[in-house]
């Protein structure tokens, strides 16, 4: 935790000192001090960042027939569109004088329905949802639909043409025409539910008075991607660091290994390149594809039954390397008292499996046999894309960075242009404006307008045309379908324009919050040159971000209260016990003003067998009993849950101090498949989840600690206070095919808990000489009886009571003892609302059901020992860095129905103290 | 636009930018100093945006070798 304690009213013999970091703080924006010519003062310093994107609704059209003629319209689109909710932690930290680490820290959980590939109207790849009892187009589905589209016809303009048919009573013969002009394209898309990618990365820098070298990689990983990078890097200052040369390569390996969509698997004709053999390995079976024009395997496709018990459904999984290697040039000159440049260049080359596992085409084929003077006839079918294996691109860079003196206003302005061997030409314009407008508030507005050209191998769906036969029977091409094909509108022809503000307060102390929002919108139209205008404008589509920061420049609190103040800050720790990792509410802050801001980390890991009551239940048996009076389709294998949590605190009084915790919840739960319900699949159908992911923002509590007594080393604080209901609890499952129903995530995997939760505790906490003991009490009551999905958790009764030793004035150590109650849960998830009106129960879909669903499998008695250690650094650049690790270990479990057995959980804190 | 008005409208930026290159002492360089005149003075904004054109556009992904994950949807 960072404490910031409030300075203290002006002593006399403290004035030296104050004057004395007045004239360093002076010294330090002296210009000739700068490290680098155009780089504010970098300070050690931790961020945290959390943000928010959400993307407007996708285009859909459909065909609709009101008086006899076809034509299209746009149509409701009920799928809620792509939404992204991201966590950021970074430190940046002297380790000496020129040695600088850096380490970053990413999440972002996604959840939504996006394109897959498009298609004409006409082809009723996307069809309209008819309310059944009005008959009236209620909706759209646009989500696959058809293996095999309607026929429809192109003419010599290239206009497409609906199908009429016409029936002869008297021949009884059916006759097909071309009929109205339909041009309209359609998105068609797939949902997808919540998926979590997680990524760390670091970097370390050297520094010397005229030059630094640095070096750093990372790691990103998500459910069907890996990414693995490094990069190394070289700075030189000349000419008395008027110029700064930079320079740069990296190395990026990434790995796909994508579960195809099981609903979208099945309505796919066929996967990109040519087939080229499979192997037969038990129940896996590996297809490999090669690239019709360059030698090598570059992606695999997978089909795996394994055969083990409980575990496993059919699965397809497409799996592929590539491999980006970079170089970047850049050069930074001063050019006057009030402008700097930067120009720079960087060239990409990049290999191998390129394309994008979840992305199709449409193609739509013209048999022989056709007059072709006349439209032709076209009908066809998805299919997996397919990109080149290899892309080179080059970009350059110009920015311009100018001071407005008598505004005190920093305008920055840049032009990006790049090129690529694929076709696509890309120009970008950016300018912001820094505005400080005094109390330490800057207001930075900005504006950005990109646009770029259509790769050679993107069209929004593709045509081939037959001629005919050769003798042995195979179809000849007129116009056959090119070697690459994607319907990836990142690769169509578009502009886009963006705008937004960023809002920063400067307190003192070092503390600084941001906050940044920005709205965005692509339009093919906004082209450079016009250029695809109308007929992709189904591509149009916006988003808005928004995000709020904390940065606490670790520097500036040494500087405004820390190491001057060393003497009272050791005192000020020494009157508090250290208390375990997992005690939160432990003690109040000393004098009123005090801040404190601080960062908590928290996992939660079960896995195992299925447990009854205090033993374990075999699968049989969970299958059986574990679904109410119904069978369970699939148990649960592991669920784990990640809560990062920020506490900020302000002592209102010398008694009482307010806090605020917002958090952030990520979980993952995997599930493996009854062999009844394989059975009851057939071996052919891959199932549809076999895994749910969910993440975002959680409850957010807000407290007040108050001391009730505190002397002699003992300590006894009163938290009252509660969360207010953030966290989101109506998750949905994924929804791929219009005859699949949207179902709720479980309990378990909804971000919050709906309710307005009443969270008391009451601790009390000793030392005696290198002795620290204390007990805790602690529960947690849901305010509504449920939530507005129809829920409500159960509430929550824990104690604690712990010893332990302070080995010296670093290290020390702690057992814990912990007794949890928790009930059941009450009500039930609101029932699922088909699109015929009528409602099903939640837990009553058979592919999906599980014991999780059942309200009466949650909640239970635990007993749990903790084992914590607690660092504090005694001296040196990190002195007063606290880190607390504590791990629990289950020792009894009595559930309440039927769940997973629980593995164990740790916590993790970390703070600085001043 | 077309092209040939975007390359003269680029000459004349380029211009713009190079002329009145002086010898700045270093003492002449407060202005610069500020954090408001860093080259990029939000880093994370500036990261989170980038990784929002990162997936949605075609060029901005390849110039990003830190890493960023598939993007695929």
């Amino acid at each position: 935790m960072a404490v910031i304690k409030t300075p203290e009213k002006p002593k006399a013999p403290s004035r030296g000192k104050s004057n004395l970091q007045a004239l360093t703080a002076a010294a330090l924006i002296l210009p000739g001090l700068m490290q680098a010519p155009a780089y504010a003062a970098d300070e050690d310093e931790v961020d945290f960042q959390y943000s928010h994107y959400q993307e407007g609704y996708r285009n859909i059209y459909t065909n609709v027939n009101p008086t006899g003629t076809f034509t299209s319209s746009k149509t409701p689109n009920y799928l809620n569109p792509i939404e992204v909710d991201g966590l950021h932690g970074s430190s940046r930290v002297h380790l000496t004088d020129r040695v600088k680490f850096a380490f970053n820290y990413t999440q972002d959980t996604w959840a939504g329905a996006t394109p897959i590939a498009s298609a004409p109207v006409v082809s009723n790849a996307a069809s309209p949802v008819s309310n059944p009892v009005t008959n009236a187009i209620t909706g759209a589905s646009p989500l696959l639909r058809n293996t095999n589209s309607n026929p429809f016809y192109i003419d010599k303009q290239n206009n497409i043409h609906s199908q009429n048919y016409h029936y002869d009573p008297n021949t009884g013969s059916s006759t097909f025409t071309p009929g109205a002009i339909v041009n309209q394209v359609t998105n068609v898309l797939v949902g997808a539910s919540p998926e979590t990618r997680k990524q760390s990365d670091f970097k370390l820098d050297y520094d010397w008075d005229n030059a630094s070298v640095n070096g750093g990689g990372g790691y990103s990983v998500e459910n069907d991607y890996d990414s693995r990078f490094g990069n190394l890097g070289l700075r030189l200052d000349f000419n008395q660091k008027r110029t700064s040369l930079n320079a740069g390569v990296s190395y990026t390996n990434s790995y796909t290994h994508a579960t195809l969509d099981p609903f979208a698997v099945t309505y796919m004709a066929g996967g990109p390149y040519s087939f080229n053999g499979s192997t037969v390995n038990g129940n896996t079976t590996t297809r490999n594809f090669y690239s019709p024009q360059t030698e090598g395997t570059y992606h695999q496709v997978t089909t795996s039954l394994p055969n083990r018990g409980m575990i496993g459904a059919q699965t397809t999984t497409l799996t592929g390397t590539r491999q980006d290697v970079a170089g970047n040039l850049g050069l930074t000159q001063i050019l006057t008292q009030n402008a700097v440049m930067d120009v720079g260049t960087s060239f990409t080359h990049s290999t191998g499996y390129l394309s994008n596992p979840y992305k199709a085409v449409y193609v739509f084929h013209a048999n022989p046999g056709q007059d072709p003077s006349q439209p032709l006839m076209y009908s066809g079918a998805g299919q997996w894309e397919a990109r080149p294996h290899e892309r080179n691109q080059v970009n350059g860079n110009l920015g311009y960075h100018y001071y407005i003196e008598p505004l005190n206003a920093a305008l920055h302005t840049r032009y990006t242009g790049a090129h690529d061997d694929w076709g696509i030409n890309s120009h970008t314009f950016e300018a912001d404006w820094a505005q400080p407008v005094g109390a330490g508030w800057t207001i930075t507005p900005k504006v950005r307008y990109y646009s770029q050209s259509a790769a050679d191998f993107y069209a929004p769906y593709f045509t081939t045309t037959m001629s005919g036969y050769d003798a042995s029977g195979n179809v000849i091409y007129s116009k056959a379908l090119p070697d690459y094909y994607s319907s990836d509108q990142r690769l169509a022809g578009f502009g886009a324009l963006s705008g937004g503000v960023i809002v920063a307060k400067q307190f003192a102390k070092g503390i600084s919050l941001q906050a940044g929002f920005e709205y965005y919108t692509h339009q093919s139209a906004l082209k450079l040159g016009g250029g695809s205008g109308s007929e992709q404008a189904f591509n149009n589509f916006d988003y808005w971000t928004a995000n709020a920061a904390l940065k606490i420049n670790l520097g500036a609190l040494r500087f405004n209260g820390g190491s001057n103040d060393s003497s009272s800050t050791a005192h000020h720790h020494a009157s508090h016990a250290i208390t375990p990792a997992g005690i939160m509410f432990d003690h109040a802050l000393d004098n009123a003003g005090d801040m404190m801001a601080g960062y908590r980390y928290m996992r939660n890991e079960q896995s195992g067998s299925m447990l009854s009551g205090t033993s374990t239940a075999s699968n049989d048996t969970a299958i059986a009993q574990g679904c109410a009076d119904q069978t369970c389709m699939m148990l649960p294998s592991t669920m784990t849950m990640n809560m990062h949590m920020l506490e900020l605190m302000v002592a209102a009084t010398d008694r009482v101090t307010l806090m605020l915790m917002p958090q952030w919840t990520d979980m993952d739960m995997k599930m493996n498949q009854s062999e009844m319900k394989r059975s009851t699949t057939g071996m052919g159908l891959d199932m549809p989840v076999m895994n749910q992911q969910s993440g975002g923002i959680g409850d957010t509590g807000l407290y007040a600690l108050i001391k009730l007594f505190e002397q002699h080393g003992h300590q006894l604080t009163l938290s009252l206070g509660g969360t207010a209901p953030t966290g989101n609890v109506s998750l949905m499952q994924k929804k791929n095919t219009s005859n699949a129903a949207i179902i709720p995530l479980d309990y378990s995997m909804q971000l919050g808990s709906g309710t307005w939760d009443l969270k008391p505790s009451l601790t009390y906490s000793g030392a005696m000489e290198a002795i620290i003991w204390g007990a805790q009490a602690t529960g947690t009551k849901r305010l509504d009886k449920h939530n507005e999905s129809g829920y409500a958790l159960g509430d929550i009764f824990q104690s604690s009571i712990w010893g332990g030793y302070q080995w010296n004035n670093w290290l020390s150590a702690n057992v814990r003892g912990i007794y949890t109650w928790q009930d059941s849960i009450h009500g039930v998830l609101k029932p699922v609302v088909m699109t015929d009106g009528s409602t099903i129960p939640y837990n009553q879909f058979g592919n999906y059901r599980m014991p999780s669903q059942f309200t009466s499998n949650y909640g239970g008695q635990f007993v749990d020992v903790g084992l914590g250690i607690n660092v504090t650094v005694p001296t040196g650049t990190f002195a007063g860095n606290t880190l607390k690790f504590e791990w629990l270990q289950p020792v009894h479990t009595d559930y309440n129905g039927y769940q997973l057995e629980r593995s164990g959980a740790l916590t993790a804190t970390w703070g600085v103290g001043f | 636009m077309d092209k040939i008005v975007l390359h003269h409208l680029l000459l004349v930026y380029v211009l713009l930018v190079l002329t009145g290159c002086t010898s700045v002492q270093p003492w002449e360089r407060g202005n610069l100093a500020k954090p408001h005149m860093a080259l990029d003075p939000y880093p994370l904004q500036s990261g989170l945006s980038q990784h929002n054109y990162g997936s949605r556009e075609a060029a901005s992904a390849a110039n990003n070798s830190q890493g960023g994950g598939c993007g695929c949807n």
